[in-house]
């Protein structure tokens, strides 16, 4: 079943000769439980496209529905999200920040505490409940950012670059700790980043997009199997997939 | 000796000079009022200037009430819009600058000269400042955090109440600290320009029968006040202040 559906979508931004077109006639699919990342350089309409996927802006062409149904607002029940800067509120404690989404919603105390706490012990911060944004690392906090954005049980996670402010050894770290957490949920993960080695490791399928207007210019599948060792990225295949990516992107700019 | 001994036997000698002063005709009684006739105001009149005290207090406590509720509420809705902000920012600015005190016969002329033109003023200058540091409060918040209330639902009054109220709070609470004391100064200055009632019209009313005593008490309780609406906003900001240096890190 299909998760994701993008038909011929288009956006422009501004009118008249100040017009942008950010993104022109994107279309792919992505199937249920997979983990599918876009890759594309800066600048190139990725986030426009995630954006448009979690019904924060609209489509200026085209279509785009996510579990058969077009978006038209944000749909918290079926999508989390998580975004570069983990966006905690400063005044509440890792667990009130994962319970967040919920207490919006009115859901019990006890019920939410509990799935709450389940949450951070999934991504390894059940000891840090009580503390505070400030008293935590850029990793931990970007922790705290994935158990809120699994705390509604969404189908489908959308990721905007969420490790490019990390340091290069937390990064690595945090992709394979990732990957970790999306073996136990199986949720769908639709992550976008620059690193063509952060999409290779993680991803089942790689969607390559253009610079500006974006198109998706490929769409890799990886079949190393899982779960995935970090060495593989030494690998001669690994390598020849990056090259593939990069020599598309190369073209497609030139 | 302990500090605390010590400490009353100063204030005793610096009484006691004081009276003393004035005893002796070093400085005229006129000008300076003794401890003795301060307290010889309270014992004689104590029970008009506990009334005047309370009418002052509920004006005050009124007029705090009307202008953090304004000036919060058409700050989070100015603030929130761009186009509404940067059109009347300028505007609200030059206001802020005149010195409303210009307007105060106007309002005395439609209000009268009980409370109401009283609360009404000090509202009108207290609400300026409070207004402009909520919207620059809100202003400064950043659209992920606006991004991020969309995605998981929030309703409009539960993104203003959860999440833009609390993050532009410890902007809010620096306009609440000058409008406030904006207030205490609007309601007892109007009292002493025009009125039949609270302590600033007391003040004024015995300074004219060159009373200096009740003048020097009714200066006491006026400062009593201030201080304790100081001691409430102190204490919000202390609470405040651990916020932001929370938010600084985040």
């Amino acid at each position: 079943m299909q998760i994701i559906e993008v038909n011929k979508l288009g956006k422009n931004f501004g009118a008249g000769r100040a017009h942008v077109r950010a993104l022109a006639d994107v279309s792919f699919a992505v199937e249920e439980g997979r983990f599918v990342t876009l890759v594309g350089p800066s600048g190139c309409g990725k986030s426009t496209l995630l954006q448009i996927l979690a019904g924060l802006i609209a489509a200026t062409s085209g279509e785009a529905r996510i579990d058969g149904e077009r978006i038209r607002a944000p749909m918290p029940d079926k999508i989390g999200m998580v975004f570069q800067d983990p966006t905690l509120l400063p005044w509440k404690t890792a667990l009130a920040n994962v319970e967040f989404p919920l207490d919006l919603r009115g859901v019990d105390r006890a019920v939410r505490r509990k799935r709450c706490l389940a949450l951070l012990d999934l991504v390894g911060l059940r000891e840090f409940a009580d503390n505070y944004p400030h008293e935590l690392s850029g990793g931990m906090r970007q922790r705290v950012a994935i158990a809120r954005g699994l705390a509604q049980d969404p189908r489908l996670i959308l990721m905007d670059e969420p490790f490019a402010a990390l340091d290069e050894q937390t990064r690595t770290r945090m992709g394979h700790d990732l990957l970790e957490i999306w073996e136990r949920t199986r949720k769908t993960v639709f992550f976008i980043t620059h690193s063509l080695a952060e999409a290779i490791y993680l991803s089942d399928m790689v969607l390559v997009m253009s610079p500006r207007p974006g198109r998706i210019i490929d769409t890799i599948a990886i079949d190393f199997p899982r779960p995935r060792d970090i060495d593989i990225i030494g690998s001669e295949a690994f390598g020849q997939i990056r090259n593939r990516i990069w020599h598309r992107i190369a073209q497609a700019q030139a | 000796m302990n500090a605390g001994i010590r400490s009353l036997v100063v204030a005793a000698v610096a009484v006691a000079a004081w009276e003393a002063v004035v005893r002796l005709g070093l400085i005229s009684a006129i000008i300076l009022a003794a401890p003795s006739d301060i307290i010889l105001a309270a014992a004689s009149d104590g029970a008009v200037f506990v009334r005047a005290f309370a009418t002052t207090a509920i004006e005050i406590a009124a007029a705090i009430v009307m202008t953090w509720t304004l000036g919060i509420v058409v700050g989070l809705i100015v603030g929130s819009s761009h186009t509404l902000a940067s059109a009347t920012t300028p505007v609200l600015s030059s206001i802020f600058a005149v010195p409303l005190i210009i307007l105060y016969p106007l309002l005395m002329a439609w209000l009268g000269i009980g409370p109401l033109s009283k609360v009404v003023f000090a509202v009108l200058s207290g609400f300026f400042p409070v207004a402009l540091n909520t919207i620059d409060g809100v202003r400064a918040i950043e659209g992920r955090y606006i991004a991020f209330a969309r995605s998981v639902g929030a309703t409009r009054l539960q993104t203003y109440a959860r999440i833009i109220f609390p993050l532009a709070l410890p902007a809010i609470v620096s306009g609440l600290r000058v409008g406030t004391g904006l207030v205490v100064i609007g309601v007892i200055v109007t009292e002493m320009l025009a009125s039949l009632g609270g302590i600033g019209f007391l003040i004024s009313y015995h300074r004219t029968l060159f009373n200096t005593g009740h003048v020097y008490f009714g200066m006491v309780l006026a400062l009593l006040m201030a201080v304790a609406v100081n001691m409430g906003l102190t204490a919000i900001d202390r609470r405040i202040g651990l916020w932001r240096m929370r938010e600084e890190n985040s």
